[in-house]
C-alpha cells in the first residue's frame, strides 16, 4: 500500500506559478543589480544562502489584520477625537482663572499672625514631654576588681 | 531597465519548484511572492554565488528554505497565525474536473498543512522534487538518517489522516 499510496500523491499536480510574478520579481530583481545596492536586502556574509529579509512587500505584515489580533490600528476619526478632547482641555485651562479658589478665600498671613505663632512655640516649649521624664539614674557599672580582691569562696567556686 | 539573461535563466529554470515548495511551507501566496522576489534580488546582486554550485536546483531550494525558515522565525508573534493558516485551505495542487480527485487533493493540501514544517519541506521535496534522501539532506542541511525518519513520520501522518479517502476512490 506504501508504495502505491506515494505514487498517488506523487501524481496529484502541483498548482502552477502565476504568470504576472515573472515580470515583477525579474524587474526587481534586475533593478536592484542595475543600481549596484541592496536595499531591501541583507545577508549574512558569513554563511551563504542564509538571507535575512526585510519586512515583506506584499505579506500580510504590511497593515495588520483583524486576524493578528491588533485592534490599535491608526484611525483618522480617532485620531481627530483624541485632537479635540486636547484642544477643550487646553482651552479649559486657559480660561481658569490664575489664582486658586483655596488660595484666594484664605486670608493672608499677616506679622501679628508670625507673632502668635512664635510665642505658641515657645510656650509649648516650657511643658514637659513624656519623653523628657526622667527614668531613674543606672549606676554605672563598676569596673572589675582584681582577682586578688575576689572573696576567696568565689576564687574555688 | 532589462532583466539579466542569467537571472532570467535561473526564474525559468526553478521559479515553479521554488513557488510550490514555498507555498508548501509558508501556508501563504503573500509571503511565497516576497521569498521569492528576495531570493531572486540576492541571486541577481551576487552572481557568484551560485559559481562552483553543482546543484543548482538543490542550491536555490535550500535559499528558500532558509530564508522560509527565516520568516517564520522573525514573525514569531505572528506563530500561532501561521499555525492557524497551516490548517487553513490553500490551493496547493492544480483543480481537477473530476470531484472525487478534487476532495482529495483539497484533503491532502490540509493533511500537508497539519505536518510540522520540518517534516512537510522533506515530504515534498522527495514526493514532488523527486530529491534522493542524500540530496534532501544536503539541501536542508540535516542529517541523512534525519531525512528519512522525517520522511518516513510525515508520510504515516498523510496516510492515516487520507486512508478513508484513498480506499474509497482507489
Amino acid at each position: 500500500m506504501n508504495a502505491d499510496f506515494e505514487s498517488k500523491l506523487q501524481r496529484q499536480p502541483l498548482r502552477e506559478l502565476p504568470r504576472d510574478w515573472r515580470a515583477e520579481i525579474l524587474a526587481a530583481a534586475s533593478g536592484l543589480r542595475d543600481r549596484g545596492e541592496g536595499a531591501t536586502l541583507l545577508t549574512d556574509e558569513d554563511e551563504v544562502g542564509r538571507a535575512v529579509l526585510c519586512p515583506p512587500r506584499r505579506a500580510r505584515s504590511a497593515r495588520p489584520t483583524s486576524s493578528d489580533g491588533i485592534s490599535t490600528w491608526p484611525s483618522l476619526r480617532a485620531w481627530a477625537a483624541l485632537a479635540a478632547v486636547w484642544l477643550v482641555i487646553f482651552l479649559l485651562h486657559v480660561a481658569a482663572p490664575d489664582e486658586p479658589r483655596l488660595a484666594r478665600n484664605s486670608p493672608a498671613m499677616t506679622l501679628q499672625s508670625f507673632a502668635r505663632l512664635h510665642e505658641q512655640t515657645l510656650m509649648m516649649a516650657q511643658f514637659p514631654s513624656q519623653t523628657d521624664v526622667a527614668e531613674p539614674p543606672v549606676a554605672p557599672p563598676s569596673p572589675p576588681k582584681p582577682r586578688s580582691e575576689m572573696p576567696r569562696k568565689q576564687l574555688i567556686g | 531597465m532589462g532583466s539579466s539573461p542569467d537571472i532570467e535563466r535561473l526564474y525559468d529554470k526553478h521559479a515553479t519548484a521554488l513557488f510550490a515548495f514555498l507555498l508548501n511551507l509558508l501556508r501563504n501566496e503573500a509571503d511565497t511572492f516576497d521569498v521569492m522576489q528576495e531570493l531572486f534580488i540576492k541571486l541577481g546582486r551576487r552572481p557568484a554565488l551560485l559559481e562552483g554550485v553543482r546543484e543548482e536546483r538543490g542550491f536555490v531550494l535550500r535559499l528558500a528554505h532558509n530564508a522560509a525558515i527565516d520568516l517564520i522565525r522573525r514573525n514569531d508573534a505572528r506563530e500561532r497565525n501561521y499555525d492557524q493558516l497551516a490548517r487553513e485551505q490553500i490551493s496547493l495542487f492544480a483543480k481537477s474536473p473530476d470531484p472525487d480527485e478534487q476532495i482529495f487533493r483539497e484533503k491532502l493540501a490540509e493533511a500537508l498543512g497539519e505536518l510540522p514544517p520540518d517534516q512537510r519541506a522533506v515530504v515534498h521535496l522527495k514526493l514532488w522534487e523527486k530529491l534522493t534522501f542524500e540530496a534532501i539532506a544536503e539541501t536542508l542541511e540535516i542529517p541523512l538518517n534525519t531525512a528519512a525518519s522525517r520522511y518516513r513520520y510525515g508520510l504515516d501522518k498523510l496516510r492515516d489522516r487520507l486512508r478513508p479517502l484513498y480506499d474509497e476512490i482507489k
